[in-house]
C-alpha cells in the first residue's frame, strides 16, 4: 500500500516537474526575445536602454539556471506573475476562475460515472440484445461527436430557439439577485455545459462497465448465486456490480486528462467563466503569462483529483490495501 | 505502472467489445467475431473512402472556389446553394469539400508522427526491459497524466498557428497510447524462439530490431495509427475551433470556429451552417475508429478473449 502510494507520488512529482520546467523554458527557448512573451508585445517600441533596464528588473539577464532557481522560488510562494492584459497578479485571476471549473467538472465527472455505470450493468445484463447494441452505437456515436458541437447544437435549440435556459456566462451580471434567486440563475446557467460534458464523459465509462460486467457475469460465484436462487436483483447489484466496478475506479485517472480538456472547450462555447475559458481568453490576447499559469494550475488540479483518487482506492479494493 | 497496464488493457477491450463482437458469443470459436467484425470495418472504411474520395476531388466535385463569395450573406439551403452561405457569402459545401482535404491530412500527418515516435519508443522500451523501459514508461505515464489539450493550446499558442506546428502539436503528445500498446507486444515477442535463435547467433541488436521485431508489430502499428488517426482528427477540430488552426487552410474545425464568432447559433443559420461540419466530423472520427477496432481485432488475436 505504501509502495503503491510512493511509486504514485513519484510519477506525479514527475508531472510537476515537467509542466514547470516547460513553462520555464518556453518564453526563453522561442525564437525572439523572451520579454515579447513575459510583458507584452508592446516591448517593441521600447529603447535600448529600457529594454535592457527591463530586462535587468525581471531578472533575465542572469544566467539560465539562476533564473530558474528564482521562478521555482515563486511558484513555491504562490507568485504566478502578472497577466499582461489586465495588469493583476494571475494568482487573483485564478482564484476567480477555479470554482466554476471544479463544479462543472465535479458535477460532470459525478454524473457521468453514475449514468455510465448504471448503463453499462444495465447493457451487459442484456449482453447480444437490441437495447444492448443500440447501446454501444449510440456510446461510439458520443465518443465521436466534437464536444464544442454538441454545445453549440444545445443552445440553438434549448437556449436561443426554445429559450428554457440562458445563452451563455455562469450569472445573470447586474442582477443583484441573492439567496434562493442567485441559486436557481446559477443552476439554469449550468445545465447546458453540465449536460454536454457529462454526454460526452458517459461512454468511456459505459463501456469499461459494460465490460467488465460481461467479465464478471461469466464467473462461477455468478452461477453458483444465481442457482441458489438468489434474486436477480441480489445477483446483479450485489454480486456482478460491485466486483465489476474495480475497472471503472481505475479509469478515473484516464478519464480525468479527458474531462479537463473538454471542459476547456464547452467553457469556451457557453463563455463560462472556468479555467478553460480564461485559457481561450489569454490566447486571444496572447497574453503568454496567463496561459502558462492557467495550464500549470489545471495541471496540479489534475494531479491532487489523482491522488485524492489513489488515496480512496484502497477502500474499494480490499486487495491492494493487503498487498504491502 | 502495473495499474496503468491493467486498466489500459481494460479500456481497450471495452472498445473492441463495443465493436459488437459479444452477440456472437454463442457461435462456434471459428467463426466467432468474424461477420460483424466485417461489418464494422466495412462501415468505417466505406465512411473513409467517401470522405478521402471527396477531398482528393475536390476541385472537381467542389461547386465553387470556397474562399470566394459565391452568393448573399446567410443565404439559405436552396438549389445554387445546397447547404447554403455562411455571413461572407461563400458556400459552405465547398467549405465541407475543401475543409476535408486540412482536416484529413492533418489527421493522417499527426498520426504518423505519433505512430512513429510511438513505435520507436514501444520497440526500445519492450526489447531493452530494465532501465531504458522504466524511464520511457515514465515518460509514457507523464503525458497520459497531463491534461492533453491545455498543453497543446500552451505549446500551439506559443509556436504559432500554422498547418505543421498543429501536426506537430498533435503528435507529440498522441504516441504515449501506442507507445504501451506496442511494447506489450513486443515484450510477448521477444521470448519467441527465432528471436532468441538470433541472438544466440550473435547477431547485431539493430539487425533483430529491424529484421524480427520491427515486421511482427508493423500491423499492430497500422491499426494504432489508424486509432492515432481517429484522435488526431477531434483534436484540430478542437485546436482549430479555439482559433488555433491555420488561418489560410480553414479545416471543419475553422468552419466551427467562425460560426461561433459570428454567432450562427442564435439565427436560424446554425441549421445549415454548425449541424454539416460537426456530423462530418464525427463521421471522419468514426470512420477511422471503427477501421482501427476492426483491423486490431483480426490482427491481434491476443486481445480476442
Amino acid at each position: 500500500m505504501l509502495r503503491f502510494l510512493a511509486g504514485k507520488g513519484a510519477q506525479y512529482a514527475l508531472v510537476l516537474l515537467f509542466a514547470v520546467t516547460l513553462n520555464f523554458a518556453l518564453p526563453r527557448l522561442m525564437p525572439g526575445s523572451p520579454l515579447v512573451f513575459l510583458a507584452g508585445e508592446d516591448v517593441g517600441f521600447l529603447t535600448d536602454d529600457q529594454r535592457t533596464q527591463l530586462l535587468r528588473s525581471m531578472g533575465l539577464d542572469q544566467p539560465l539556471w539562476v533564473q530558474y532557481v528564482r521562478y521555482l522560488g515563486n511558484l513555491a510562494r504562490g507568485d504566478l506573475g502578472h497577466s499582461i492584459q489586465k495588469g493583476r497578479p494571475i494568482v487573483e485571476i485564478i482564484g476567480e476562475r477555479l470554482p466554476w471549473t471544479l463544479l462543472l467538472v465535479g458535477l460532470s465527472l459525478a454524473a457521468a460515472t453514475l449514468l455510465g455505470v448504471a448503463w453499462g450493468v444495465a447493457a451487459a445484463w442484456r449482453r447480444g440484445s437490441r437495447v444492448d447494441l443500440g447501446s454501444l452505437g449510440i456510446s461510439m456515436f458520443f465518443e465521436s461527436v466534437p464536444s464544442f458541437w454538441l454545445g453549440m447544437i444545445f443552445i440553438a435549440l434549448f437556449a436561443a430557439r426554445l429559450r428554457w435556459f440562458p445563452i451563455f456566462g455562469a450569472q445573470t451580471p447586474g442582477a443583484g439577485l441573492a439567496g434562493w434567486a442567485l441559486f436557481v440563475d446559477t443552476a439554469r446557467h449550468l445545465v447546458l455545459p453540465l449536460a454536454t460534458l457529462t454526454l460526452i464523459t458517459i461512454p468511456v465509462n459505459f463501456l469499461i462497465m459494460r465490460y467488465s460486467m460481461l467479465a464478471v457475469l461469466g464467473e462461477q460465484y455468478i452461477s453458483t448465486a444465481k442457482a441458489k436462487g438468489l434474486a436477480e436483483g441480489t445477483v446483479k447489484y450485489g454480486h456482478a456490480m460491485r466486483n465489476a466496478l474495480l475497472p471503472v475506479a481505475t479509469v478515473f485517472m484516464l478519464n480525468l486528462g479527458f474531462v479537463v480538456s473538454g471542459a476547456t472547450v464547452i467553457e469556451t462555447v457557453f463563455s463560462y467563466p472556468g479555467l478553460g475559458r480564461l485559457l481561450y481568453e489569454a490566447v486571444l490576447n496572447r497574453d503568454y503569462p496567463v496561459i502558462q499559469a492557467t495550464f500549470f494550475i489545471i495541471t496540479i488540479s489534475v494531479i491532487v483529483a489523482n491522488v485524492l483518487a489513489d488515496m480512496l482506492y484502497p477502500l474499494i479494493d480490499p486487495r491492494v490495501r493487503r498487498a504491502h | 505502472m502495473p495499474t496503468n497496464g491493467t486498466l489500459e488493457t481494460v479500456s481497450h477491450r471495452a472498445r473492441l467489445l463495443a465493436s459488437g463482437r459479444s452477440a456472437e458469443a454463442r457461435r462456434p470459436a471459428r467463426l466467432r467475431g468474424r461477420r460483424p467484425i466485417g461489418l464494422v470495418g466495412g462501415i468505417g472504411l466505406t465512411l473513409l473512402v467517401i470522405l478521402t474520395g471527396a477531398a482528393v476531388l475536390a476541385p472537381w466535385i467542389s461547386p465553387y472556389n470556397p474562399a470566394e463569395t459565391s452568393g448573399n450573406p446567410f443565404e439559405a439551403p436552396s438549389r445554387r446553394h445546397l447547404l447554403g452561405t455562411n455571413d461572407i457569402g461563400q458556400d459552405i459545401l465547398s467549405e465541407l469539400i475543401f475543409g476535408a482535404r486540412i482536416s484529413l491530412a492533418i489527421g493522417f500527418l499527426a498520426a504518423l508522427v505519433a505512430i512513429a515516435i510511438g513505435t520507436t519508443v514501444g520497440i526500445i522500451a519492450g526489447y531493452f526491459s530494465g532501465l531504458v523501459d522504466t524511464i520511457l514508461m515514465r515518460a509514457v505515464d507523464v503525458v497520459l497524466v497531463i491534461p492533453f489539450l491545455p498543453l497543446m493550446i500552451l505549446l500551439a499558442a506559443y509556436l504559432g498557428p500554422s498547418f505543421w506546428n498543429i501536426i506537430i502539436v498533435i503528435g507529440v503528445l498522441v504516441w504515449a497510447r501506442p507507445a504501451r500498446v506496442l511494447r506489450a507486444q513486443v515484450l510477448s515477442m521477444r521470448t519467441l524462439n527465432y528471436i532468441e535463435a538470433a541472438r544466440a547467433l550473435g547477431a547485431p541488436t539493430g539487425r533483430i530490431l529491424r529484421l524480427h521485431i520491427l515486421p511482427g508489430v508493423l500491423s499492430l502499428s497500422l491499426a494504432q495509427f489508424i486509432l492515432a488517426a481517429s484522435n488526431s482528427i477531434l483534436i484540430e477540430a478542437a485546436l482549430s475551433f479555439l482559433g488555433l488552426g491555420d488561418p489560410t487552410a480553414k479545416s471543419w474545425g475553422s468552419i466551427l470556429y467562425y460560426a461561433q464568432v459570428r454567432s450562427a447559433f442564435l439565427s436560424g443559420a446554425w441549421v445549415w451552417w454548425v449541424l454539416p461540419p460537426g456530423l462530418v466530423i464525427t463521421l471522419a472520427v468514426l470512420g477511422f475508429a471503427l477501421t482501427g477496432f476492426a483491423l486490431e481485432e483480426v490482427i491481434n488475436p491476443r486481445l480476442r478473449h
